[in-house]
Order: structure tokens, then sequence, then C-alpha cells
């Protein structure tokens, strides 16, 4: 019998199983050692003694035993709710003292395993979760790190508002998408989300709660936005928010990537719409999504951008769709794939109730059930590439060739992220690209899995195969913690992570916080 | 033993659940306790990873059946149906040799009926006999002897419904015209019953009145019974969407078209152990809305509504005659 050994945290330890099974990238630890559980019942103790509670049943464990990826299994040994920001600096300060790690999950969509916790504690952020203050005429909200997006939004329609951006996935939260970024189809005009933080409050890792802006305390906000929850536990934030307005949706569909990519960023460098990203049913269908907050705008992109596009309409789209598969019969079964995912995904974009003539109301609530109802399944692995605008479209290309190469079936999903230039600090060592000015662009290149069974092995491959490429382009990636974080020395260099390294060591002296993501 | 046809409703079980917490965004006892081991993923959640059902009692008691989640479900998980069983699990566990019954005895009591419009009542409304009037006045029903009151309570606690109790309520039904419900979770299953019968809730066959409709105001807060709404969603959010741009009026729904409760009474409320504080639901639902009145679907939120809002509270089957109330806008209290 094979005696799997536990390691002190902070310590990256051996693994165990087939490391020499995969192609791409030497394996490095890919599945976070579970902490040996070493003076956990003292910890506990001194817990309680401040206050704090900490669930240890079995029941309570389980719910947190996976992420959204699930193909990282870990438990914890007990779980705290967020209640406080005191209570989660009585907890870090514990945690320092016992060197017990904690990790931090706010809606745990995570795909890598970064918010499943193998050992130590489990910090479930959404129990913070409250909107503090709505300022209607300086357009910011200050809320609680653990609210879902979804909540946030609910608060804010009751005062005619909307947040800039924000994941497609309305049940991420806050603080978890201001560590990571958080890309949203209008991020080509307004950025990601992180870059709509105008302040916080962070617990540190020893236990300070310190309230920091681009203005003060500027060195642990840089840290922190983007930052993978390695320098702090985001309490409250406050962000930049909009008036609401419902969109206009416009379809383009191509079938060749290339052209699509090109035309995406033809609008998107020209300011054409408000909302544009490029969703595919493999490299066939490839579909140009374009909206718009005005008519007063659409009415300008059709005037002058409209004629530049070389996508087509849906029935122009499907005539030549049907002369490309009545040539090609031994594809018959990708076409019947086309057209039945078509009739799947369709209805879920054009739902009445949200519908009022040709504005789209509550878009976020349409993109974000289709990408579960449609995306969503019990195994998902979503390797992305994060490349300069230049570097895109061969980024995309040598993508979809491995995603052919592994799958059927798969989707990608294009979209451009405008970057501050005022943030460079905060993008350092994050999913922004290191060469990216401007504007950069992800693609994520999603297998459909639903019915399949696949090893961990056999979708970690896939993983490898597509972040090499990264390496190759010197791209990053909006996922590299957790399972792929062998890739983080690969694409950024030892100069920029041993100096990231140093910066943890000294604001998280026993590394107790989020131990397994990055380093 | 009781289930739910399966053809009509969600067919999934908690294995299929991927954990994307869309239940939770819907969920009232989440808006309450932000505790999502008390919500339909954390339940689904620690199933998946072996617990049982013993294991999650309060998780299993603190549900209110209001069904919210079941449309929030992108996997189509029957969700009510998981928590019914559970809770059949709970009770079994709890008295495996002779079920006690507590309250609400599952006895047969047919009723057969001469008239082909019938109303299904529940307690409130037999309780309140000129709202009761009310409603048969309007639509034209006959109330039926049999509330099945002793069904719906057996649902909600975990008891079980033995066929022959169902079938006695449900054959005089059969060959009705036209069947009106009262009792949300009472129609949610009667729908599975009784799968080709013209079944409605109470809230909507009201809310389809001209009389209704003519009286309904920009200014209005309505709001819809969720046990009943969410049961036969597909169709009824279709329906509200309707009023709402047909009238002006707000609607209780939440940005998935989801109805908010407002009253969120759990199984502990029911078996008479506690009482729910029912107030941060209807102060959400108001919650920066300014409204002339509001008018309700179900009896019980009438009390719930007049202890914190400023402005008249109506049920919907009285809209046509109560005085026009386009005052001002009134607040929360």
């Amino acid at each position: 019998m094979t005696t799997i050994a536990t390691v002190p945290a902070g310590t990256p330890g051996h693994c165990p199983v087939s490391p020499d099974a995969l192609r791409g990238v030497e394996r490095r630890q890919t599945n976070p050692s579970r902490w040996n559980g070493a003076g956990w019942a003292s910890f506990v103790g001194d817990l309680r003694g401040r206050g704090v509670e900490v669930l240890e049943d079995a029941a309570t464990r389980a719910v947190f035993a996976t992420d959204a990826g699930g193909t990282a299994y870990g438990l914890p040994h007990g779980v705290v709710i967020a209640r406080s920001a005191a209570q989660v600096s009585a907890l870090l300060h514990a945690a320092q003292r016992h060197r017990t790690p904690v990790t931090v999950r706010g809606g745990g969509l995570t795909t890598e395993g970064e918010s499943v916790a193998f050992g130590g504690v489990l910090l479930d952020m959404t129990g913070m979760n409250r909107v503090l203050h709505v300022d209607s005429d300086a357009l910011t909200v200050r809320a609680e790190a653990g609210i879902f997006w979804h909540s946030l939004a609910e608060e804010l329609r009751r005062h005619g508002l909307d947040y800039l951006s924000a994941p497609l996935n309305l049940t991420s939260s806050v603080g978890g998408t201001v560590n990571v970024g958080g890309i949203d189809v209008n991020s080509p005009r307004l950025g990601c989300s992180a870059d709509q933080v105008v302040a916080m409050q962070v617990v540190t890792p020893t236990g300070a709660i310190v309230e920091c802006s681009d203005a003060t305390n500027a060195e642990l906000f840089q840290r922190v936005i983007l930052g993978y929850g390695q320098f702090g536990v985001v309490t409250e934030t406050t962000l930049q928010v909009r008036r609401y307005t419902p969109l206009r949706m416009r379809y383009f569909y191509y079938t060749s990537l290339r052209a699509a990519i090109a035309d995406l960023q033809l609008l998107d460098a020209n300011d054409a719409s408000d909302y544009s990203g490029i969703l595919t049913m493999m490299d066939r269908a490839v579909n140009l999504l374009v909206a718009f907050d005005s008519p007063a705008r659409e009415a300008e992109f059709n005037a002058r951008w409209r004629p530049r596009l070389r996508g087509h309409g849906e029935v122009a789209f499907a005539i030549r769709a049907a002369g490309y598969y009545a040539l090609r019969p031994w594809k018959v079964g990708e076409a019947l794939y086309i057209y039945r995912r078509k009739r799947e995904l369709f209805p879920q974009f054009q739902r009445p109730e949200f519908l009022r003539g040709n504005d789209m109301h509550d878009r976020t609530v349409v993109f974000s059930r289709a990408v579960w109802k449609c995306w969503g399944s019990r195994q998902m692995v979503i390797p992305d590439l994060a490349t300069s605008a230049e570097t895109f479209i061969e980024a995309v290309e040598r993508g979809n060739a491995v995603c052919r190469k592994y799958f059927a079936h798969y989707t990608l999903y294009c979209v451009g992220i405008k970057l501050r230039e005022d943030h460079g600090a905060h993008y350092e060592m994050s999913c922004i690209p290191p060469g990216a000015t401007g504007r950069a662009y992800g693609c994520e290149f999603e297998p459909m899995t639903r019915g399949g069974a696949y090893s961990r092995d056999y979708l970690q491959s896939f993983k490898n195969e597509i972040y090499d490429i990264g390496v190759d382009l010197g791209a990053s990636y909006y996922r590299f913690g957790g399972m792929m974080k062998g890739y983080i020395r690969r694409v950024f260099g030892d100069e920029v992570v041993d100096r990231h390294l140093a910066m943890k060591r000294a604001a998280d002296p026993a590394m107790i916080l989020n131990r397994d993501v990055i380093f | 033993m009781l289930g739910l046809a399966k053809k009509s409703l969600p067919s999934n079980d908690f294995a299929a659940c991927t954990g994307c917490s869309l239940c939770l965004l819907a969920c009232p006892v989440w808006r309450i306790t932000h505790d999502v081991r008390l919500t339909p993923h954390g339940r689904a959640k620690a199933l998946q990873h072996g617990l049982a059902a013993s294991d999650l009692v309060e998780s299993i008691g603190a549900c209110t059946f209001c069904g919210a989640c079941e449309p929030a479900c992108p996997e189509d998980i029957d969700l009510i149906g998981m928590i019914g069983g559970l809770r059949r699990q709970m009770w079994e566990l709890s008295s495996p040799a002779s079920p006690a019954r507590p309250r609400g005895a599952v006895v047969s009591r047919p009723s057969p009926t001469r008239t082909r419009n019938v109303f299904v009542a529940n307690q409130m409304l037999r309780d309140s006999s000129s709202t009761l009037a009310r409603v048969v006045s309007l639509l034209g029903v006959t109330v039926v002897e049999d509330d099945g009151a002793d069904m719906s309570f057996a649902l909600e606690t975990g008891m079980s419904v033995s066929p022959d109790r169902i079938d006695a309520f449900t054959e005089s039904l059969r060959r009705m015209k036209r069947i009106i419900v009262a009792d949300g979770l009472l129609f949610r299953h009667m729908r599975a019953w009784l799968p080709r019968a013209p079944i409605q809730s109470l809230g909507a066959a009201l809310s389809r009145l001209p009389v209704v409709r003519r009286n309904l105001l920009a200014t209005d807060l309505y709001v819809i019974e969720p046990r009943g709404y969410h049961a036969d969603y597909t169709r009824q959010v279709r329906h509200y969407d309707a009023l709402r741009a047909e009238t002006g009026c707000t609607i209780n729904l939440d940005l998935q078209r989801i109805a908010i409760p407002a009253t969120a009474h759990n199984l502990s409320h029911r078996l008479g152990h506690d009482v729910a504080n029912d107030a941060p639901h209807a102060q959400w639902i108001l919650h920066g809305r300014r409204v002339a009145r509001i008018v309700v679907e179900s009896l019980g939120d009438v009390s719930v509504f007049e202890q914190i809002a400023d402005c008249p509270v109506v049920h919907v089957a009285h809209l046509g005659d109560v005085p026009d109330t386009r005052a001002r806008p009134g607040a929360l209290r």
C-alpha cells in the first residue's frame, strides 16, 4: 500500500500520482498536497475562544468538497462562514499562530481547485453579502465582498443602476472576481471587473484590517487586485457602477475564426459597439455578437461598420453551411450536432419574458442561465489563453487545433479586455499578458464533456497543450492557479515569480492564505 | 407511494447538480441566513458526497417549499420532489413503526359535486367568508368540500399519502371543466395527479379577469403567490409578464423572473413549533420601491405587508370592489 506523505504548510509536496503520465509540461504538483492537521484542536480552541464558530461536521465540509470544475476534490478540517472583517481578522491571526492553512471561497466557480481546501480551514465568504451603500450621484456602490454579482445587480436595479462589467456567471462573488479579473462582453470598452474597484477593505494574512486604494495603501491594493488571494482577504469593495440600460443584440455568423476575430478587433479598435464577443460551435459556426446600449449607437454601427463585416445573417449562414456539409457527407455527425446545438441554444437567448421589442432586459440573467444550461456540467475544464491583440488570432487557431485533437465538440469564447494604463502594477503576474497594451484578448477553450467519460490525466493533457501555446506566445492565462500552477514560472519567469514569492513570504510568514493556489 | 409524474415536471435528481448556485439567488432561506448548507445547492452537494437525510435535518426542515429554486435550476432538477423525498426519509427515520399524525390527519373524504367549474379552497380562504364569496362570484365556481388540506400538510411534512386518498380526492375532479386551486403546494401535485385536467392556480385565474386587470394600477405592487407560480412557471412567467406590460404594475419578481415570497414559513412553523419572521422578505420586496397599494394573491401575505407598509393591502379578489387608491405612493414604515 502506498503511503501518501503529508507536508507542512508552504512546502510544495511530491506528487505520487503518475508523474510521467502527462503530455506537455512536466507535472508539478497538479493536485495540492493535503495539510497534515498538526495542532488543529488547539487552533479550533483558540478560535472558539475568540468567538469564531468552526463547523467541523461532515455535512458542512462535504458541501465544499469540490469546485465548479469538479475534477479537484479535497475536504477542509473545518468551515468558517465569514460574517465580519473582525471575525476574518481573528481567524487569520490565529491561523498564523498555529500555521493552519486557510482557503478562501466565494462562489466556488473555480475550475482548477483554487477554492478547494485540502485540509485546514475553508473560509466561506458568501456569508458577507450585504450592500452597504449606494451612491447614485457618484455612481459607486460599497458592498461586502462575498456578495454574488447577481445579488448586487438586484440591489442596484432598485436604484436604476447596474454594474459596469462582471463575469457572465452571476454566482461569482465580487471578492473572488477582483482577485482574478472578471470578463464580460463589455470588457472591450470597460475593462475587467477588477479594474472597476475604487477601494477595498482587506484583511491581511496576519489579520490587519486595512482600507486600500490607488491613493491609500496603494501597494497592498496593487497586490490584492488580480492577486489570486495571496495577499489578503477582500472583505469590502467600492465599485464603479452606471445607469441601467437594456441592450439590443445583433448576431453575425462566420465559418472562419480568422475572419470573425479580425472583425471583432476591428469593432473593438473603433469603439463601434458597446458589447462584443465571439461564441462558437467548434470552428464551423462562429458567432460574433455585438450589442448596444442605445438605438443611436446601433444606428451608427449600421451606417459605418456593418457594411465592413464579413459575417452573415442567420439564413445566409444556414444556406452556406448546408452547402458545405452537402459536399462533405462524412461530416454529417458534425452538421447534426451544430443543428441540435442551435435548437438548444437559441431559445435560451430569446426568452420572451426578457425581451421588450428589440431590447433585451437583464442580459446578465439570460447569459448566466444559458451558460449553465448549455455549457454547465459536473466536470468542466476551461483552459484559456490571454494574449496581446497581435498574437490573438494565432493563439486561437492553435488552441482550436488542440480542441479538435482531443474532443468531438467544443466551444470557443473570445473577448477583448480594455487595459488601464495606470494599472500596470495591478497587472503584473496576472491574467493580463505582460506584453499587451491598450487591449488584451482572451479565449476560453471549453470541451463539451457532458455524457463523456474522461480521465483527469486526459483533461490535464488537453489543458497542458493549450497552455504550452501560451508559453510559446508569451501569453498569460485566466486560470493559472490550482492544478495549472506549474505554468506560472514557465510563463512569467523566475525573476517575477521569485519577487512575488518574497512579497508573499513577507506578508504571510506562515504561508497560510490560499497556499495551494499559486505558490 | 406518492410520487410526482415525471412527464410535466423536472426529472433530474441531486446527482445532476453542477454547483452553479443559481438556486441560491432565488432561495428565501438563503436570503435570510446566507448559509449554503440550508439551500438546495448545499443539500445536493452533501448528498453527492455521501451524506444521508439524517445528516441534513436542519437543512431539510428549513425549506419553505416555495419552489423558487426549481425554475432557476438549469439542470431541471426536481428540487421540490427531492426535498419531499428527504422529508419522507426523515419522517420514516423518526417513527418507523406507526407514523403518528400530528395534525391534518390523512383521511378519506370524497366529495362529489354537480358543477363542472370547481374551486379547491384552502383554510385561510374558508376562514375569510367575504373573500371566499368574492372569489366564487368572480370565477363562477363551486367550492368543493374536500380541500385536500390533509394531503397538503402531509406533502409538506413528509408523511405518506396513500394512493387511495389521492384517488378519492381526484376521482370527482377528473370530469371537471375547470379546477382552480388555492393551495400552491397542492396545485403542484394535482398537476401531476391529473395531467390532462384544466387546473389553474387561484392567482393566475383571478389575474386573468378583466375586472382585475382593469383595476390594477401602475402604482400597485402585485404580489404573486409563489408556490403556485413556480409549479407552473413556464406558462405563468409569460402570463405575469403580460400583466405587467398591460397594467404597468410592479410585481414581486426578481431579475430571474422568480417570485420573491413575502412569507417564508418553514416546516417548524407549519408544525406549530415556531413563528417565522416574515418581515425581511416583505421588506426586500418593497425595498427601493414606492407603491400606492399592495395587491396580494395569498391572504397570508396581507398581515405581513400591513405591518410594514403605509399603504392599503388588498386581496386580488377585492380589486373590483375597493376605492381607487391612486393617491400618493406609500413607503416602508
